[in-house]
């Protein structure tokens, strides 16, 4: 039996409810509205619906496909990355660290400075007269590549991305690999199967659900990735890191095209709508 | 010696891993005249004067400014996404409401990218008035907040023994009494952390702080990069410094005490469901 009745229940969600709705329901709405409509800074109380032509002009604008280019490179490099090191940390680690857990807060750490900031951060590391990467790499190779140039910003941006996600993704997998029973490895063990053997046979298949869910929550963050990127590059070496995020953003802001950036938001929406359903979809199997 | 190659990989990890910060806080304690001709790893002479000056000069670094911004704004963003979050966490573990609609729906309002709410929000705050408020950037961190919020709420009443509410109301107690008096002290470690992981990813919010904030209430991730755009004589890389570090602080302290409670959280909508 229920301890909260239904009307209860329904009066303790309403505050969080008509919050949401308020203030991301209406902006939703808006969002719909002004997609279909002319509008401009100066018309942004009577916009004039006008059909679809916001997207029409976002769904022919090479800049709106190289950034979703951008994004989908980004999100599905940068996930495959931070889940490849962060399996191999958490099996190769874990028995330094089940004794000492006071060694995963070094680990952590990068989790909890901003993105933002880290990518402020790299200006200082990568600069060429005041960054100690370029010094060195001039004293002992007597040359050092520009960064975050045309040819590179996208390379070091990943390098980036992935040094300071990688211990979200080892964290998921160091608890899934803790969390696995000692009889099943005690019974592999006792089967003749090598450690190598146990994990490729037995321990995976058991982390796969936590490998998936791991993979979808990285390729989204990168996907979307903002902070690190606008305030390393802002969007800049010849707008080769521009990705969706800041799209919407520069065409809001610096190209005032409104129209056109709400569109690519609803657009953007879509798809993450998309990404979510496949991800509920195989979670949802992974746990029956 | 595989023990010894593990301890080698870890020390790799963590200094690969922290590489900027450790390079920032270095360079924070270099001088002006030493950063001209060392940018490398060691410190001729250790100084403070980039850290007397970020936060002495104050007519000329508005840092103070920055932090109690973030402050505010984290607090408001923190508080309120709790204060909302756990009678609807209450709700959903106690009764059938919301359960199987809303419950999922927040949860996957993590992954959506934020920003496609950005402009209509920029809109309705101009015509509110709340741009470039403190207040304005804290009920858009409750956004941010909630959905984790719920999770880690609704995880830990579901772990309350609901015998305990029974006995509660056969005393005669009404189900908000036994919410505020019985369900709260118990998982008040959860709220604890919930408050510290909501801080940390307020505070460390960057897209909105820029399109919401122009002046007076411009947090510190979006102040610092002002002393990379501002200056025209190039970036003070000393002073820079000082204020990332600074910047940073707040949130990897905190992190750093409460690492066991945050691994739990942060993993809390991946791992449990």
């Amino acid at each position: 039996m229920a301890i909260v009745n239904r009307a209860e229940g329904r009066a303790y969600l309403t505050p969080l409810v008509g919050f949401l709705l308020f203030f991301l329901g209406f902006p939703a709405a808006v969002n719909l509205i002004y997609s279909i409509s002319t509008v401009s800074f100066e018309t942004l109380r009577s916009p004039s619906l006008s059909g679809f032509g916001n997207y029409a002009a976002v769904l022919a604008d090479r800049e709106f496909w190289g950034a979703v280019s951008f994004s989908m490179r980004f999100g599905v490099l940068t996930a495959l990355a931070e889940c490849l090191i962060g399996l191999f940390l958490a099996v190769f680690l874990t028995p330094l660290l089940a004794k000492r857990s006071y060694l995963m807060a070094p680990l952590m750490l990068p989790l909890m400075v901003a993105p933002a900031m880290i990518g402020l951060m790299y200006r200082l590391v990568l600069h060429e007269f005041a960054g100690p990467v370029p010094y060195y790499l001039f004293e002992w190779f007597g040359d050092s590549p520009a960064f975050l140039d045309v040819d590179n910003a996208f390379r070091t941006l990943l390098v980036v991305e992935i040094l300071q996600w990688t211990p979200f993704a080892f964290l998921l997998f160091y608890m899934a690999y803790v969390s696995i029973p000692l009889e099943v490895r005690e019974a592999a063990s006792l089967d003749g199967a090598s450690a190598l053997k146990a994990l490729w046979w037995i321990e995976l298949p058991l982390m796969l659900p936590t490998l998936v869910i791991a993979f979808f929550i990285r390729f989204i963050d990168g996907f979307r990735v903002f902070d690190n990127v606008y305030a390393l590059t802002g969007s800049g070496a010849g707008g080769s890191t521009t990705s969706l995020s800041i799209y919407i953003y520069q065409a809001f802001f610096k190209g005032g095209a409104i129209g056109k950036a709400v569109a690519a938001s609803v657009v953007l929406f879509l798809a993450s709508l998309v990404v979510l359903y496949g991800l509920n979809w195989i979670t949802g199997r992974g746990r029956r | 010696m595989l023990n010894l190659l593990r301890w080698l990989v870890f020390v790799v990890a963590v200094l690969a891993m922290n590489f900027p910060v450790i390079v920032t806080v270095i360079t924070s304690f270099k001088s002006a005249r030493e950063l001209s001709f060392n940018p490398g790893f060691w410190i001729g002479e250790p100084t403070l004067e980039n850290y007397t000056r970020v936060l002495g000069e104050t007519d000329r670094f508005n840092i103070y400014g920055y932090l109690f911004n973030s402050t505010v704004a984290s607090l408001i963003g923190t508080g309120l996404a709790i204060a909302l979050a756990f009678p609807a966490a209450y709700a959903i573990a106690r009764s059938e409401a919301g359960k199987r609609t809303l419950l999922p729906l927040i949860i996957n309002l993590r992954a959506v990218p934020l920003i496609i709410f950005a402009i209509p929000l920029y809109m309705m705050y101009q015509w509110l008035g709340l741009l470039d408020t403190q207040l304005g950037l804290g009920l858009i961190l409750t956004i941010v907040n909630t959905p984790l919020a719920l999770v880690i709420l609704v995880n830990a009443i579901s772990d309350v023994p609901s015998e305990l509410d029974e006995a509660a109301k056969m005393d005669g107690a009404s189900s908000w009494q036994v919410m505020l008096m019985i369900i709260r002290p118990v998982v008040r470690p959860a709220l604890v952390t919930t408050f510290i992981f909501g801080f940390i990813t307020a505070w460390n919010e960057f897209l909105f702080g820029l399109m919401l904030t122009t002046s007076r209430a411009v947090p510190m991730t979006v102040g610092a990069s002002f002393f990379f755009a501002a200056s025209g004589g190039g970036v003070q890389w000393g002073t820079a410094s000082a204020v990332m570090a600074l910047g940073a602080l707040p949130p990897a302290l905190l992190g750093l005490l409460m690492y066991r409670q945050i691994s739990a959280s942060l993993t809390a909508g991946a791992v449990k469901g």
